[in-house]
């Protein structure tokens, strides 16, 4: 059996604008606050939410930029904080090229590909303080100062 | 045929779960947009089948999954899952759902793991 996909594109743009929206607004409330958990959960359900339907169109850059945003969430749940400024703008540069992706594909144009360097960062686990070097978070315990609620 | 439950919270998911499953006869019930209603209308309209997502907002899948099981222990629950999260599909799995299905969807593949769950079920 074949499935409409020129119905499942416009509802992939419907939806993922507005999931893209919800982004914005929970790394808003998380630049406020990094331990906000509902913006947390929020960031990571709809990073998973694009990426199942992207993936189900065959958007392999939209899919595959929302599966590193997902995973790197699910270190931010795990942390119970985003944990440093420097993973939050990673995060907003994860949302800034995923609204070119959706309104590539609103405007039937050719999807553009993700910056391997913003791939990279995502993929690169952010280190505790004390765990040695290598991670954002270098040890000087900055990050880990409990942030104003 | 049966008469299924579909728990998404992805408008996308639910509709692409009914069109495939509709032209083989299942009859589409209800629809859950997350956890906490997929228990509710799984207790009020008592579905042959649900297809429960796994990541929902307000209460999870499993989470889903365990109360409706606790309720009715024969409920037949099939999980909708992603690539990657084979750890919470085991969970699932343990706590009593049938099978699973991996998104994105095949419809072959969905079809056929219905018809299988369903044929158990007989």
């Amino acid at each position: 059996m074949s499935l409409d996909m020129a119905k499942y594109r416009r509802i992939f743009i419907e939806e993922s604008t507005e999931h893209l929206a919800e982004i914005s607004r929970a790394l808003l409330d998380l630049e406020k606050e990094m331990g906000n958990g509902e913006a947390i959960d929020t960031l990571f359900r709809m990073a998973h939410s694009i990426k199942s339907m992207a993936a189900s169109l065959g958007y392999d850059p939209v899919a595959d930029l929302s599966h590193r945003l997902e995973d790197r969430m699910e270190g931010v749940r795990r942390a119970g904080r985003v944990r440093s400024p420097e993973e939050l703008g990673l995060l907003f540069r994860g949302l800034e090229t995923l609204e070119a992706m959706v309104a590539a594909v609103s405007s039937e144009e050719a999807l553009p590909q993700a910056d391997a360097s913003l791939l990279e960062s995502l993929a690169q686990e952010e280190s505790e303080p004390g765990e040695g070097p290598g991670g954002a978070s270098d040890g000087s315990g900055g990050e880990r100062k409990k942030v104003p609620t | 045929m049966a008469r299924v439950l579909i728990a998404d919270d992805a408008s996308f998911m639910r509709q692409m779960i009914r069109e495939i499953i509709e032209p083989e006869g299942h009859e589409v019930i209800g629809e859950a947009t997350n956890g906490i209603e997929a228990v509710e209308l799984f207790r009020e309209l008592q579905p042959e089948l649900v297809t429960m997502d796994i990541v929902m907002p307000k209460r999870s899948g499993i989470d889903a999954v365990k109360a409706i099981l606790a309720e009715q222990p024969t409920a037949c629950i099939v999980m909708c899952s992603a690539l990657g999260q084979e750890t919470l599909v085991t969970e699932a799995l343990q706590a009593g759902a049938r099978d699973f299905i991996v998104k994105p969807f095949k419809p072959d593949n969905v079809i056929s793991t219905l018809k299988k769950v369903l044929e158990k079920d007989d």
